[in-house]
């Protein structure tokens, strides 16, 4: 990513932008306001008043000419207040009032408003400058008066008022403009992070991880969600690919005896009986190559993660159920089957995949318990709600070192070697349990000493018997 | 027997051809689904085996036509989409069996035969095969007269055999049927409860009645 112009387009930096905008709409705005309520309101008060004392001195003028007039600009001239008088002669020599010349405005015949500035001696001897605002004009037979205010003190604070504004405006917009960028480089700081990730995700390297901060903010979640996923996505893989070794080393021998069988039946002399078992053995391993196809085909289906129909399962009577049908194979094999199903276990799942995960776990035990042992089929409700449903057995059982790795798929122990099956029954169960949201845990069995026996627990949540009629 | 048999690899059509002809049935053989259905109308023909993927016409959507125009045909659908959902979806859709890819040819006839004979079990309450009866209302089961002591499960198998008598009955059959299993499992188990069952109904009688079938399944027969 070029940081320079990259940040520029980045969301938090035009976020930075109209943050900005609105800064200076809110300063503008101010300003207006603060313009009207007192610069606008002194204005229109100095007119009106301005507008009285004009019409006063115009009329004093009227009744008792220049004598009176230049009396009157004396006086009012000699009160405190705020407002300047000055009376001049038609050329503009001054006569009397606040200035000794004239303030440059202009004068026509008619009256006019002005607004000036000034500057004049104050009692300490010292210049002193002001603005003012009033009317001058020329009185009947040319003398000329201006009547004006001081704007004075309000003037200036409110000169210095809109200054610190426009400061203010200026140091927010370039302040959120710098927080704007920081936040953006911030920000595509942890998202360059996440793309790198993904980057060297997508270039193969499937153990790489986004950053989590522990922060517990949105990007720590963004991260923990996207690490998640390659998780997933880490397993999918690695089990597709050691499916696909394992399916071409464990098919390779089936395949080859099935080779071997017909090309010997076809080179052989003629003989109907050995043509007839070489076809029927080939057609044996012909089967056990479909099931395993088929169980593989299963299993993926079960891990990818489809929408499977989903519904009740009174768990209860399907695993009585499997006892029962399991029972007399059991017997038969002189080996003990015992169930110890509890009443109520109600589950939210898929029935066949159900029947068949528990199924497995029987006939593995079945398998691999030598003759008179024992195998016991237990199911409860635990106390945190889930359904525990423990096939253990008195056979070898599983070295502990080996119990993670037999849930894979294609393994198989060296000491399974001598018995059929492709190693997927324990896998299943686990793809059915993930499916389910349980779990499939291994332990020790119902041997005597510590590491003998195998018990298969699957654990599956459980939905209230009651709330689900 | 007239078979109606809708598939589109020609080669798997002459092969089950071969094998149909040989179990002395009548077998007609349509290429696609819009063909499949309009000699299913006309044809009468006893039994219908279908193919789920079919060019012009999908084997669950002439099934449903079928239905919908009142035929009333037992219909096999084969299909390699056999998972529970995809079993539902040909069930719902109007096919009396459904049968998972890849099968063995002896599965496949077993079941055409069977869903010809039961065509109209539901309106049996007795079944007879011998001197063995079944009385399906007051579920007893009697040979030569006397009375057996069957447990539920074995009664519902016998209740499946009897059903299908003189014909061969597959162990996937009986899973499905009975057990309403669809996985294979790899014990002898369905051999062992045949056993047990095999020595309440025959042990104490001169003529056997079930019998193995190698390499396929069972067959009650007197």
């Amino acid at each position: 990513m070029r940081p320079s112009l990259a940040l520029l387009r980045t969301t938090t930096f035009r976020l930075a932008l109209v943050q900005a905008g609105i800064v200076l709409l809110f300063v503008v705005a101010l300003l207006i306001y603060l313009y009207v309520a007192t610069i606008g309101q002194l204005n229109a008060d100095s007119d009106v008043l301005a507008e009285q004392e004009y019409a006063a001195l115009e009329s004093a003028y009227g009744e008792g000419g220049m004598r009176r007039l230049n009396q009157e600009v004396v006086e009012r001239a000699a009160r405190q207040g705020p407002l300047l008088y000055v009376l001049a002669e038609s050329n503009g020599t001054v006569i009397t009032g606040d200035f000794p010349q004239l303030p440059t405005v202009p004068v026509g015949e008619a009256i006019e408003q002005v607004d000036f500035s000034f500057e004049r001696t104050d009692e300490g001897g010292g210049g002193e400058r002001g603005r003012a605002r009033g009317q001058v004009g020329r009185l009947l037979n040319g003398p000329i008066l201006l009547v004006a205010r001081d704007l004075g003190d309000t003037a200036l604070i409110a000169g210095r008022i809109t200054r610190a504004l426009w400061t203010v405006a200026a140091l927010g917009l370039i302040s959120s403009l710098a927080i704007g960028l920081i936040g953006a480089w911030l920000a595509s700081r942890r998202v360059e992070a996440l793309t790198n990730t993904t980057r060297d995700v997508m270039a193969g390297d499937l153990t790489r991880r986004a950053p989590v901060r522990g922060d517990d903010d949105e990007w720590d979640e963004l991260g923990h969600a996207i690490n998640a996923m390659l998780d997933r996505l880490e397993r999918l893989m690695h089990i597709s690919r050691t499916a696909g070794d394992a399916i071409a080393h464990d098919l390779r021998s089936p395949l080859t005896r099935f080779r071997h069988r017909l090309e010997s039946a076809l080179d052989a002399e003629p003989d109907t009986d050995a043509d007839r078992e070489a076809l029927r053995k080939a057609l044996e391993e012909a089967d056990r190559l479909l099931d395993m196809f088929a169980a593989v085909l299963k299993l993926a289906r079960v891990e990818s993660n489809p929408d499977w129909r989903f519904q009740r399962i009174d768990a209860t009577e399907q695993l009585r159920e499997l006892v029962d049908f399991y029972e007399p194979a059991a017997e038969e094999q002189g080996r003990t089957l015992r169930g110890e199903v509890a009443d109520g276990l109600v589950l939210n799942g898929e029935p066949g995949l159900f029947a068949q995960a528990v199924s497995n776990l029987i006939e593995n035990a079945l398998k691999y318990t030598p003759e008179g042992g024992r195998i016991e089929i237990r199911a409860v409700r635990r106390q945190d709600g889930r359904i525990e449903i423990t096939v253990s057995d008195d056979g070898p059982g599983i070295p502990l070192a080996d119990r993670e790795r037999v849930l894979e798929r294609f393994v198989r122990l060296e000491s399974a070697r001598s018995t059929p099956g492709a190693g997927l029954g324990l896998s299943l169960v686990a793809a059915v349990a993930r499916l389910h949201r349980g779990g499939l845990h291994l332990r020790d069995g119902l041997g005597d000493d510590n590491h003998r026996g195998l018990g298969a627990a699957l654990v599956l949540p459980a939905i209230d018997a009651a709330a689900a009629r | 027997m007239r078979v109606l048999l809708v598939e589109d690899d020609a080669d798997m059509a002459a092969s089950l051809k071969a094998s149909l002809t040989a179990d002395e049935h009548d077998v007609e053989i349509a290429g696609d689904g819009e063909l499949g259905e309009s000699m299913a109308l006309n044809g009468g023909f006893d039994v219908i085996v279908l193919d789920r993927m079919l060019p012009k016409k999908i084997g669950t959507d002439v099934i449903k036509d079928l239905r919908e125009q009142g035929l009333s045909t037992p219909v096999l659908m084969l299909s390699a989409l056999h998972d529970e959902d995809h079993r539902v979806e040909g069930l719902e859709a109007g096919a009396n069996d459904y049968l998972g890819k890849p099968y063995s040819t002896r599965e496949l006839l077993a079941r055409v035969k069977a869903l010809w004979n039961g065509r109209d079990r539901d309106a049996q309450t007795r079944l007879q095969v011998g001197d063995l009866e079944m009385d399906l209302l007051a579920r007893t089961v009697k040979r030569g007269g006397k009375k057996l002591d069957l447990q539920p499960r074995e009664f519902r198998l016998l209740e499946y055999l009897m059903r299908n008598s003189g014909q061969t009955v597959t162990r996937k059959m009986l899973l499905e049927n009975v057990w309403d299993y669809h996985f294979d499992p790899q014990t002898n188990v369905i051999d062992v409860h045949i056993s047990r069952l095999r020595s309440k109904i025959d042990r104490d009688f001169g003529q056997s009645l079930l019998h193995t079938v190698r390499g396929s399944g069972y067959r009650l027969e007197a």
